[in-house]
């Protein structure tokens, strides 16, 4: 008995045979999409593998959290390139990340019986986004401090909640070394956490309902299924993209390596042209062009209650769609859909644009 | 009935004591602010404003008098009034408050205590003290009837207002007659230090009074110039001090500092005056050729040199930023550099090749590290780079590969 059969006898891997044996993918004209969710999770398991490295030589502390980032950045070898790595992965993960939830959007994969995995996805891009904002603090320099500073006060202006939000996030009133530490332990104990058991869910529900097949594209159930094989034919396509994507981390990170810029300074006045990362633009775009006071409402409150009410229709979608995705209903949440997309994109390249303040 | 009138000087009692007390009018500043005469009616405008009346000084204070008094006899020399001070007798009449510690420390826990023996020394002084007339004594700088204490911006002697002060006396209407430079304002105006203080309102930039003194003003003598300039130049002029150069400038007469840099009109010491050739600073003594020539010509020669290798790691470091590098520990280096060759500017003034060889040489160290650092940075990334396109091959063949693999499972 080789090792490979001593494990599978006892680890029960013929179970595991067996269902990727049985898994297949859909082919049809918009296959291409599918692959989108497998890239967000490469690119996840890069943070996850980078990420382990960075921790290995990062402090969290208001001290040192600076000074352990350049001497990872000057010193270690190749520390350089993990954190270029670490960094522009973050993004391209948000962005295979929305490309992942729109495409899902436009193809209504949300439809019965896949409701939960949509609002398990959902969850995944809302901690994607914690992701992101915690780390883009980590290393505390300038733009992040004061960053971090415009997206608390912000977020201190949810209503009800808002203050104790804020509170909670920056650990006092003010943005500190305290601030510092625990996103820290928000970047790589709770989140990660939750990540993991949303993200197993995610995936369960994916092999148990199989790929969703969008309404254009289904086939009369008399016609011989057009699929193939996940192991080893969609895998290896995978693949392609999962190198493609390696590829175009090297690049980015060998041309533009991460920045590390100015120690924060609490006491600096804030640098001009603060924003944040790109995936807030949309965000904070809006709240900037929204007049001071809308109808006696104060503008930033209705953007972020605006926010809010968006966040949770996008997340009861599967519920209000037409079950079968046909129909008037269908198509007007498709409109929706393209007109969210435009939004975001629109309203992202405005702030590069220098758009109105 | 007994009880009735032991209850109505009850109640008398009480109004009296409710009643307000009768504001005390100072007769001084309500007659005269009725009179015709400006020159009698002007001190009342400014007074209220004054920081001696702020601190509850009235008139009579310097000038006697009985301010409770409505009627001119206020003004009865039996009542102590005193009049207007003849110049001559301001500086007493200040100084016997100002000058007495006791009472000034009545207002001020920390009080600045006026030093007639100090004012004494003071060319304005001497000059009235042998009958001139038109020299300053308290009032010309600090004003009168309106004084403001010298924190106050609108203050006459507030820092950034001295030179103009100075000048209103210091200028060449005023001075005729009198054997006295009247240019200094015009040349402070556009030295170093006039434009820090009078254009950016830099507060640590010197005014006259830093320089010659307030209460005790004068121009320092040949000896003194080294210690004026010291109080700030503490370094160069340490150096100074024990140099060959002193020596040399006591020997011939000549004050230490201001032969090279000037007095009232000194600019931004610049590298170009570091040079016995014509136009440099050194050629107003040294002559062509001569030994002093030489061995500047050598120490120039070096400092020049470190200027040179700190303006090539300096453009080493920004490339490789330009090209996103990180560049700090040779930014730490060149920094250290730098101060360096601002400790050879400043060891200059030792005129010891031995002491200045020894900064440069530091200096010279800390830059080849910077210079280092920064070809070390541009050999990463180039290196970088090398390795991307290495990486971006072995990626390509795997791709080509995994598509290779696919297209064999397919067919």
């Amino acid at each position: 008995m080789n090792l490979a059969d001593w494990l599978r006898e006892r680890l029960g891997l013929e179970a595991l045979d067996h269902v990727i044996e049985k898994k297949r993918v859909p082919v049809h004209r918009h296959t291409f999409w599918y692959y989108w969710g497998g890239m967000t999770l490469f690119l996840f398991g890069v943070q996850v593998a980078t990420g382990i490295l960075l921790v290995l030589y990062y402090r969290p502390s208001a001290d040192e959290a600076y000074e352990s980032v350049r001497f990872l950045m000057t010193q270690v070898s190749f520390g350089w390139l993990i954190r270029s790595i670490h960094s522009w992965s973050a993004n391209l993960l948000v962005g295979a990340a929305m490309i992942h939830m729109f495409s899902a959007f436009m193809l209504k994969s949300y439809r019965r019986p896949r409701e939960v995995t949509w609002l398990t996805g959902m969850g995944l891009f809302v901690l994607c986004l914690a992701f992101g904002f915690s780390g883009y603090l980590l290393p505390w320099n300038q733009l992040a401090f004061f960053a971090t500073k415009v997206g608390t006060d912000i977020m201190g202006s949810v209503p009800l909640v808002g203050p104790f939000l804020a509170r909670l996030l920056r650990g006092g009133d003010q943005i500190t070394g305290g601030t510092l530490t625990r996103f820290f332990g928000f970047h790589v104990a709770i989140l990660p956490l939750c990540m993991t058991a949303l993200l197993g869910i995610h995936l369960f529900l994916v092999q148990w309902h199989g790929m969703s097949v969008p309404p254009g594209a289904e086939q009369p159930v008399a016609a011989p299924k057009q699929e193939m094989k996940f192991v080893p034919d969609f895998l290896l396509r995978d693949l392609v993209g999962w190198l493609a994507a390696l590829g175009a981390l090297a690049l980015l990170a060998a041309l533009f390596p991460w920045e590390l810029g100015l120690k924060a300074d609490p006491y600096a006045f804030a640098p001009a042209g603060i924003k944040p990362e790109w995936y807030f633009g949309y965000m904070f775009q809006t709240l900037r062009m929204i007049p001071s006071r809308v109808l006696g409402i104060e503008g930033e409150l209705l953007g972020i209650v605006g926010f809010g009410l968006g966040a949770l229709v996008w997340a009861l979608v599967p519920f209000l769609d037409a079950p079968d995705g046909r129909g008037p209903r269908a198509r007007f949440w498709r409109v929706v859909g393209v007109l969210a997309m435009l939004y975001v994109v629109v309203f992202t390249l405005l702030v590069y644009r220098g758009g109105p303040s | 009935m007994r009880a009735l009138r032991r209850l109505l000087f009850l109640a008398g009692a009480l109004l009296l004591a409710a009643a307000p007390a009768r504001a005390v009018v100072d007769s001084c500043v309500e007659c005269h602010r009725g009179l015709d005469d400006p020159r009698l009616k002007a001190p009342t405008a400014g007074f209220p404003h004054d920081i001696h009346a702020e601190r509850g000084l009235t008139c009579a204070a310097c000038h006697g008098g009985d301010p409770a008094d409505p009627d001119p006899s206020a003004m009865d020399p039996e009542k102590g009034f005193k009049g207007a001070p003849t110049r001559a007798q301001i500086a007493p009449l200040c100084a016997s408050c100002h000058a007495d510690a006791a009472f000034m420390k009545r207002y001020n826990p920390r009080p600045y205590v006026f030093s007639m023996a100090e004012w004494q020394t003071s060319v304005h002084a001497k000059l009235a003290a042998r009958g001139d007339a038109k020299v300053a004594t308290c009032t010309s700088c600090h004003g009168v009837h309106g004084i403001r204490p010298p924190k106050d911006p609108a203050s006459p002697v507030f820092k950034t207002n001295v030179p103009r002060t100075c000048a209103k006396c210091h200028n060449a209407g005023y001075m005729k007659g009198h054997p006295v430079r009247t240019d200094q304002f015009a040349l402070y105006s556009k030295s170093v230090h006039g434009v820090a203080l009078l254009e950016k309102g830099d507060v640590s930039a010197p005014a006259c009074n830093d320089c010659h003194g307030n209460h005790g003003a004068a121009p320092p003598g040949v000896k003194d110039v080294t210690m004026v300039c010291g109080t700030c130049h503490g370094r160069e002029a340490e150096l100074f001090e024990g140099s060959r150069m002193k020596a040399g400038l006591d020997a011939m007469g000549k004050p230490g500092c201001v032969t090279c840099h000037g007095n009232h009109g000194v600019q931004h010491p610049t590298d170009a005056m570091l040079s016995a050739a014509p136009g440099g600073t050194c050629a107003g003594c040294h002559r062509p050729g001569s030994v002093a020539e030489q061995g500047t010509s050598a120490i120039v020669a070096s400092f020049r040199g470190l200027q040179g290798s700190l303006s090539t790691a300096d453009s080493l470091l920004q490339l490789a930023e330009v090209r996103g590098m990180e560049t700090a520990p040779g930014r730490g280096n060149l920094k250290e550099a730098q101060d360096a060759l601002v400790g050879v500017r400043a060891g200059l003034h030792s005129f010891d090749p031995k002491q200045i060889g020894a900064v440069l040489a530091e200096g010279a160290g800390l830059s080849r590290k910077a210079t280092g650092y920064g070809r070390e940075a541009l050999r990463d990334w180039h290196n970088r780079r090398l390795g991307m396109v290495l990486s971006l091959v072995v990626i390509l063949i795997l791709i080509g590969l995994v598509v290779a693999k696919i297209r064999q499972i397919e067919n």
